[in-house]
């Protein structure tokens, strides 16, 4: 998913905020979606962790700047310093557990409110394989899921849309898919069902986010500054008063 | 709506003794048997020589803070000692034949002796030996010098040093260093606390870390000063400090520098009853740490082992019970799995508390001031120290915290290879918080210096975290790798940046740290707050009828209250119930009904006394909180969900069922008020309470037409009611027929009999003109949302002490307490003129003067004018004199209101007496004067008078007090005879 070959691109910058209530796996989603890997997190969340990972999206190549914020609830009053200048934030919550998508919601309210006007927001309802024993949305995560042989991974194989009440396993379910899909259309949100532990959905979600990112808009403002935060040091003279707008200042 | 904390507002600088005990590392509040009947504390001045002057002599300051003997040098930074009493085991008087020299010789535990000449006056010095008499004598009696001998046994250096029965002997016994702690004899004998880092391994390499040399050196300075609960430290100790510890002595000597070793020694078994008494229970906090138990060092071995695992687990779930309102923070079980790789669970847990109550104060807070007031604190020194690069960062808009956070949260563990962030922790212990801002400061430095061109070509947050990882990963390299002489070759970055950050940048030390501190703290609170408000409001989730500017009064209101009376902790509502979905699960700020008095009482004017005061120098409003039936019922019908208790929301809903009400739905929502069952019928008792409540509403109203209203109320409600019954008895079909039929045979009625309906209440109060308009206009307009006096409070610099003292002329300079003096001293005053009068103010019919502006005066409220100037000239007006209360005539003007009020000057605080020129005038004459002063000074009607005293602000003040020029010169004269004993006020 996230290789880039072509050294001769320049990637641009994506700066990307997972979150969400404790526990609901924002850090799951990011060390599936950078590491392809699910375990028990190696990275302490102190305030946030930061994680860079490349993606490919048609001929450019995005570099997404990940900020996974702690949980904690005190660590809140933390998190705007985070999402601040943010082009993008996944708000995560977990179907398991109706009070997530309320705290999701609170998220979504604040950042609406709060962060950069033109934010791509992305609601994410995660643990999806907690609730797929036979239903699941089609597996179109093929790409994300190859090395993974978790016990669900192949079990992708159902009807989108369907009512997920149907379905014979979704007794843990407690948020229904169509009304967070309901409240996300509403809030003009991106929605999607994932599943950090199979790795359904994850990219899927990055991807989408990509294309909803004003790269055009990036890039014109970014002018003729551009370099990789690989090689920042090739790059230092990156002219500020150019970009009027700081939260375009991501050249390097 | 999360919780609401108020916490940050009851923030007091520490006091003198506070602070000595923090400079001391001494445990905050000794147990009172520790400290004895009397407070034999004292502070001489003293010289302290160790050993028979094998050492330097200190000039310094002895403090006997039982039960702890303290000493610092003069410099307060070369000689520091803190010695619990119980170690001390023999104190002789010193003669040394000379005249005039007072000496002490203190033969302690460990077999050192300490020689110390108090030097000062000789009665100074006999009046310190009797205390320091008297308090060792306690703790004789407590039998602590009993336990030094099994605590000390606990510790590893007496492994390292081991020591014959020092209470048998003295001499020091010449062993031999054991330089490998002694695995096989030495073991058995003794129990020493030790961390994971036995089983598992300490991390790094020993032979690398020259951990034999180290504790050789230990060693040689234990033997001579003390050690684990005698430790004296002399400038060779912080050098020791600054090269590392060695792995075996470091957890000892940890919670030594720290003195979270008088924790321990003082609180024997805590640490097991906690986990005793919690054992099977679970919280949020525990929920939280179970999730982050595997997240805590976990490259460490003894981390992925489960038995490193459960020692984490219990530390930090014990902690969180000793502490339930701090709980667990992330960051805390980084420290904690640090802390236990070298000490034992108990040590790690009092190193804990010292570390989150003293060291750390604030950081793993709820609200994590201590973290955002330390972060700022940073900033701005790195803005007065390295403009270069804060000016750079201020230009790219990157955060500096967003690297620096975790540096001060975690003290730096996680930001650095371990074995480097551990010697940080070693000097942190030794010196204190100031070393986070020193190796902070000298990182971001030393970047600028090694890499300045990539620091200051930092576009954005990622790029300049990516940056600090690549040095601090770098640290262990070589810091000069081109140099020709292969021992500054040698010298590795991490050495040259504590080099630098001790000696070039002592500048950064406790008190500028402390200082600043003292000038961002406002700012942070109020961001805090600011912030807490706007997410409390943002969580609502119905704003009813009110703007978002209402809902935010509203939340300052219930802040206001909140500080005032503090909720109980914010609990886990609907926890216990298993199977419950969870929903409820998240903790929420509730109210209790203490609280909830006084937010109503800032809401609603009838829910508070209020006085005018006068006493022609200035005039202020005084609020009382009203405690009455009413307010206690209006709490439990906005309590729609039983829980006993009130969040934001409820109040939202509650108050938007009043406010927005016209005549009719005011007069339903009366009524459903006073209907316990809600079936639509008050019964006769309701009717009756209904009435009283009125009563308690109009208590404050000039003259005595409301009195009649109620009565008249009460009459009619009765004969329609009475009336009613009948008819009452047809549709009594829920009620069986038992009761019914007692109905008939008693001759009052029972107390849960229909009586009165809805469509009657209505009609009776529709009849009666005064009713009506209370209902249209009053009772809505009686609940009125005004922005909080936030001045004083907001800064908090002192906590709020009388509630919404509005007013005084002063009240922009002076605090709270000083108010209260300013204003009894100029009551005084004004008594002493006759020119002091307190009048309730009417809570009422002050709203209609706005509404005489507002609109054309409605018909019915020019009837309620007509009927209040009636009775107004009547009836003598409520005003009463304070400080005659026992004269005839108040309690004359208190018969007469009897029914409506409680006695107006009752809850007035009695004037403090003050020697003045008058005390020779009888009471009576007194009396009289002030009684002449009310009449002269008598509010005319108070609809005219009453209605603008709420929006009194200061120029009106001055302006009344300015009216009184002629009696200034009597104050004058007064003043003047007065000035003594102001001076000593």
């Amino acid at each position: 998913m996230a290789d880039t070959s072509d050294a001769t691109q320049k990637p641009i910058q994506v700066k990307l905020v997972l979150l969400g209530e404790a526990a609901v796996g924002k850090s799951s989603v990011v060390m599936r979606f950078v590491n392809n890997e699910f375990q028990a997190n190696k990275e302490p969340t102190i305030g946030a962790a930061f994680l860079t990972q490349k993606c490919r999206l048609e001929d450019r190549v995005l570099r997404y700047e990940i900020w996974d914020t702690a949980g904690q609830e005190r660590f809140h009053s933390l998190a705007p310093m985070y999402y601040r200048n943010a082009q993008a934030a996944v708000v995560v919550y977990d179907i398991t557990k109706a009070a997530s998508l309320e705290k999701a919601k609170s998220w979504v309210k604040e950042l609406q409110r709060q962060a950069n006007p033109n934010i791509v927001i992305a609601l994410a309802g995660n643990k999806l394989d907690l609730v797929t024993g036979q239903a699941s949305t089609p597996g179109t995560s093929a790409a994300a899921s190859s090395a993974d042989d978790e016990d669900e991974a192949d079990d992708a194989t159902a009807t989108p849309g369907e009512t997920e009440e149907e379905a014979g396993s979704e007794s843990l379910r407690q948020v229904p898919k169509d009304e967070a899909m309901a409240y996300a259309t509403e809030a003009g949100l991106l929605f999607t069902e994932i599943s950090a532990k199979t790795g359904e959905g994850i990219v899927e979600l990055f991807t989408d986010i990509a294309k909803k990112i004003p790269i055009e808009h990036i890039l014109a403002s970014r002018g003729a500054a551009a370099g990789g935060a690989a090689n920042a040091n090739r790059a230092p003279a990156v002219n500020l008063n150019e970009t009027s707008d700081p939260k375009n200042a991501c050249a390097c | 709506m999360a919780t609401i904390s108020t916490h940050l507002r009851n923030f007091k600088e520490p006091t003198k003794e506070q602070a000595q005990r923090l400079f001391f590392s001494l445990p905050p509040n000794p147990p009172p048997e520790d400290v004895g009947p009397t407070d034999y504390r004292f502070e001489i001045n003293a010289v302290l020589m160790l050993n028979e002057g094998q050492e330097d002599s200190y000039a310094g300051k002895l403090y006997l803070l039982p039960p702890y003997l303290c000493f610092v040098s003069l410099d307060r930074r070369s000689v520091k000692m803190t010695m619990p009493l119980s170690a001390i085991r023999r104190v002789e008087r010193v003669n040394h034949g000379r005249a005039g020299v007072f000496e002490l010789g203190l033969m302690l535990w460990h077999g050192m002796r300490l020689n110390i000449q108090l030097t000062a006056l000789r009665s100074t010095a006999d009046a310190f030996c009797a205390n320091l008499r008297d308090a060792l004598k306690i703790q004789l009696d407590l039998g602590r010098m009993k336990q030094v001998k099994q605590f000390v046994k606990t510790c590893y250096s007496e492994v390292l040093i081991p020591v014959s029965n020092p209470e048998a002997d003295n001499e020091r016994e010449d062993g031999s260093i054991m330089t490998e702690g002694g695995d096989g004899n030495a073991l058995a004998k003794t129990t020493y606390h030790g961390g994971l880092g036995l089983t598992f391994k300490f991390p790094g390499d020993a032979k690398k870390l020259r951990e034999g040399s180290k504790l050789k050196l230990w060693t040689t300075y234990l033997r001579a000063h003390g050690r684990n609960l005698t430790l004296l430290r002399y400038p060779h100790c912080t050098r020791l400090v600054q090269v590392g510890l060695p792995n075996r002595l470091r957890g000892e000597l940890w919670e030594t520098l720290s003195g979270s070793i008088f924790l321990r020694f003082s609180n024997p078994g805590v640490y097991e009853k906690i986990l005793r008494d919690n054992a099977g229970k679970t919280s949020t906090s525990t929920e939280e740490i179970e999730k982050d138990l595997n997240r805590s060092l976990p490259e460490y071995s003894g981390y992925q082992d489960e038995k490193g695992i459960a020692t984490l687990r219990r530390v930090l779930t014990a902690y969180s019970w000793k502490n339930p309102e701090l709980g667990y923070c992330q960051a805390m079980n980084i420290l904690t799995a640090a802390l236990l790789i070298y000490m034992s669970e108990e040590q790690a847990f009092w190193l804990l508390e010292v570390l989150c109550d003293r060291l750390l104060p604030g950081y793993y807070s709820p609200s994590m001031y201590g973290t955002l007031l330390d972060q700022r604190v940073f900033e701005s020194l790195v803005q007065r120290c390295l403009p270069m690069i804060h000016d750079h960062f201020h230009d790219v808009d990157v955060q500096l915290s967003v690297a620096s956070l975790p540096w001060f949260l975690s003290l730096f563990i996680n930001s650095m290879p371990m074995i480097f962030a551990f010697r940080i922790v070693d000097c942190f212990f030794c010196m204190g918080p100031k070393v986070l801002f020193q190796v902070g400061y000298v990182s971001l430095s030393s970047i600028l210096k090694i890499n300045g061109e990539k620091l200051l070509s930092i576009q954005d947050d990622g790029a300049f975290i990516s940056l600090m990882r690549e040095y601090f990963a770098s640290l262990g390299e070589s810091a000069h790798p081109k140099a020709t002489d292969p021992r500054s070759r040698a010298i590795i970055k991490f050495q040259e940046l504590l080099l630098v950050a001790f000696r070039e940048f002592s500048i950064i030390n406790d008190e500028m740290i402390e200082n600043e501190r003292r000038r961002y703290r406002g700012e942070i609170v109020h961001s805090i707050e600011s912030f807490a408000k706007r997410a409390a409001i943002r969580n609502l989730s119905s704003f009813g009828r009110f703007s978002k500017d209402q809902i935010g009064l509203i939340y300052d209101n219930l802040f206001k209250a909140l500080v005032v009376a503090p909720p109980p902790p914010p609990v886990m509502t609907k926890r216990l119930i298993p199977g419950t979905d969870d929903e409820m699960e998240r903790p929420e700020t509730r109210i209790e009904l203490k609280t909830f008095r006084i937010f109503l009482a800032e809401i609603a004017t009838w829910a508070r006394d209020e006085y005018v005061v006068s006493n022609g120098f200035q005039e202020r409003v005084e609020r009382r909180v009203a405690e009455h039936e009413f307010v206690d019922r209006l709490f439990f019908f906005w309590d729609i969900n039983h829980n006993g208790a009130l969040s934001f929301q409820d109040l939202v809903n509650g108050l938007d069922g009043i406010m927005f009400n016209d005549l009719m739905s005011s007069i339903e929502w009366f009524f459903t008020l006073h209907d316990k069952d809600q079936d639509g019928w008050l019964t006769k008792d309701e009717v009756l309470v209904l009435s009283e409540s009125l009563l308690f509403i109009f208590r404050s109203e000039v003259g005595d037409a409301y009195l009649g209203t109620v009565s008249r109320f009460m009459t009619n409600a009765f004969e329609y009611g009475d009336a009613l019954l009948p008819e009452e008895g047809e549709k009594m079909s829920p009620i069986p027929n038992e009761v019914s039929a007692n109905t008939e045979l008693a001759p009052s009625l029972p107390s849960n009999q229909p009586y009165l309906n809805r469509a009657t209440f209505r009609m009776v109060v529709l009849a009666d003109p005064l009713l009506e308009a209370f209902f249209d206009v009053d009772l809505p307009r009686s609940f009125k949302l005004q922005p909080v006096e936030d001045s004083s409070a907001a800064r908090g610099q002192t906590g709020l002490g009388l509630l919404g003292n509005v007013g005084g002329f002063l009240s922009s300079f002076v605090t709270d307490d000083n108010k209260k003096i300013f204003n009894s001293f100029v009551d005084d005053m004004g008594k002493a003129i006759g020119k002091h009068q307190v009048t309730v103010r009417p809570s009422i019919n002050q709203h209609e003067r706005n509404l005489a502006l507002q609109e054309p005066l409605k018909e019915t409220t020019r009837h309620l004018q007509r009927l209040r100037s009636q009775s107004s000239l009547t009836t003598p007006t409520s005003s009463t004199p304070s400080g005659v209360s026992a004269s005839p005539m108040s309690s004359q003007s208190n018969l007469e209101k009897a029914p409506l009020v409680p006695p107006t000057s009752a809850g007035l605080k009695p004037a403090p007496v003050l020697p003045s020129p008058f005390t020779d005038v009888s009471p009576l004459a007194k009396a009289n004067a002030a009684a002449a002063a009310v009449m002269e000074n008598r509010q005319a009607f108070a609809i005219d008078e009453a209605g603008d005293e709420d929006d009194l602000d200061d120029s009106d003040l001055a302006e009344l007090s300015g009216d009184d020029e002629g009696m200034m010169a009597e104050v004058d004269a007064f003043l003047e005879q007065n000035d003594a004993s102001v001076g000593a006020r």
